[in-house]
């Protein structure tokens, strides 16, 4: 298991309105960002409890036609939410912080 | 036409109360004036439910939201329940100490004073003595706090003449970025008093030129959702649609105007779900007892009202005969219901055909943005 699992940011909310689709709305900013179904699929298992392989498995589960390079995918929307403070990582214990 | 799962704003009147008697406050005597504030425990729990709902904004207004001695407690559950806030006020109960908790938030949208005038008379006419010079007041409170503040500039009878003078003071004077307009809609206290209060025909055909000519001056810091500017703009394509003999605009021709129950749902001072503040007699439920998400997805009274899009205005009466049916909305749905007693009916409000027909002018069309 990675000793980083990514946690969504608790103060963001998940706005979802049409469809699968949704925004990541930033109360203190008022910023809102867009995410397509496949990314509300992985923020809600942004919880502290899966990283990102755990994550890209249970999308291989729920969803046909999977790319092979999906796990990259995931890895660059998480970190594009890093970037954006909308997701930390939860150091599990007695692992390097 | 699809809609949200949750509205995305809710519209919230906190108090009853106000400590002024604006002569054409739209809320007063209409169907929101109801006895006795809630608790703030009430509005708390409100907005635990928000929350869930993923509700992103709401907007206090009332009544004179800063007249509630708990306004604080009730700010504080927005913040806590992940949601930002706007403020509607008259400005004239704002200190510093609510400024600076505001601020504090980080999480106000802005805070709105209705400001109508750039001398005493023309502002403290309507609003009662005294009310210009304490809403200055509190504009600048919350200026000097880094509150974000808006201004409207509600037109009547009695500032259309001073509206040169009212751009000056707040785009010059106070150096605001822009500031809101729109006039006293026949709605509530504004009914009663019409005859001192409403634009006459001529009043608007002034209004509309005026604030035109002032949007041009100012690069486009006046703006309008309703009112004389918005009707300008809004007139003039029809008159263009209409001479050039276009096709039906889309989206037109209908009961579209203005669809604000596709995105918020209003909330009145004693718990009432409406679909909108203009709406207050439509009742779909109250807050803490019936499930907000069930009324917004499922309630007949707002099914009813997503659907006055497919009523063609061809077939009110009103309209027969329009030459501008195919390029109009039917506006507010709100005033409607006040002036004919219909929500599913045009407003004669808004009817451009009328205005002409009473001897109303259009402006030049180059003095548009």
């Amino acid at each position: 298991m990675d000793a980083r699992n990514p946690v969504a940011n608790p103060l963001i909310v998940l706005r979802e309105e049409f469809d699968d689709w949704a925004i990541l709305f930033d109360p203190d900013t008022g910023n809102a960002f867009g995410l397509n179904p496949t990314g509300v699929f992985i923020w809600k298992l942004l919880d502290g409890k899966h990283n990102t392989d755990d994550i890209v498995s249970r999308l291989r589960e729920e969803a046909e036609d999977v790319p092979e390079d999906a796990s990259e995918h995931a890895r660059q929307f998480i970190a594009s939410l890093e970037k954006q403070g909308l997701v930390g990582y939860e150091v599990i214990a007695g692992s390097p912080a | 036409m699809r809609l949200m799962r949750t509205p995305k704003k809710i519209d919230v009147n906190i108090t009853n109360r106000c400590n002024l008697r604006c002569r054409y406050c739209y809320h007063f005597e209409s169907a929101g004036d109801v006895e006795g504030d809630l608790p703030a425990a009430e509005w708390l729990q409100f907005f635990e439910e928000l929350n869930r709902c993923a509700v992103t904004e709401v907007t206090l207004a009332g009544g004179e939201p800063f007249i509630r001695e708990d306004l604080k407690e009730i700010i504080g559950g927005i913040v806590t329940n992940r949601m930002r806030f706007a403020i509607l006020s008259n400005g004239t109960l704002i200190d510093d100490e609510m400024a600076a908790f505001i601020a504090s938030t980080g999480r106000c949208n802005y805070v709105q004073i209705s400001i109508d005038g750039s001398i005493p008379t023309t502002h403290d006419v309507m609003r009662g003595k005294g009310s210009f010079a304490m809403a200055l007041q509190g504009l600048m409170t919350l200026r000097r706090h880094g509150v974000p503040a808006a201004v409207r500039v509600t037109i009547h009878r009695k500032n259309v003449s001073d509206l040169e003078g009212i751009a000056k003071l707040l785009l010059e004077d106070l150096r605001l970025s822009s500031f809101g307009t729109n006039s006293a809609g026949a709605m509530g206290l504004c009914r009663k008093n019409a005859e001192v209060v409403q634009l006459t025909t001529q009043d608007r055909t002034i209004a509309m030129e005026t604030l035109l000519r002032l949007t041009k001056k100012y690069n486009g810091r006046i703006q309008a959702m309703a009112g004389p500017l918005a009707e300008a703009r809004g007139w003039l394509e029809m008159e263009e649609a209409r001479l050039e003999g276009r096709p039906p605009t889309r989206g037109r021709g209908s009961l579209t105007g203005c669809g604000c129950y596709r995105t918020s749902l209003s909330v009145r001072a004693d718990g009432t779900i409406t679909p909108c503040t203009m709406l207050s007699h439509i009742e779909l439920g109250r807050i803490n007892r019936d499930d907000l998400g069930e009324i917004w997805r499922d309630h007949d009274g707002l099914k009813a009202l997503r659907e006055r899009h497919l009523i063609p205005l061809g077939q009110f009466s009103f309209c027969e005969g329009c030459p501008y049916v195919n390029h109009c909305t039917g506006n507010c749905p709100g005033l409607s219901y006040t002036l004919v007693g219909e929500v599913n009916h045009p407003s004669p409000d808004a009817c451009l055909r009328k205005f002409l027909d009473e001897g109303g002018r259009l402006p030049d069309r180059t003095l548009l943005c």
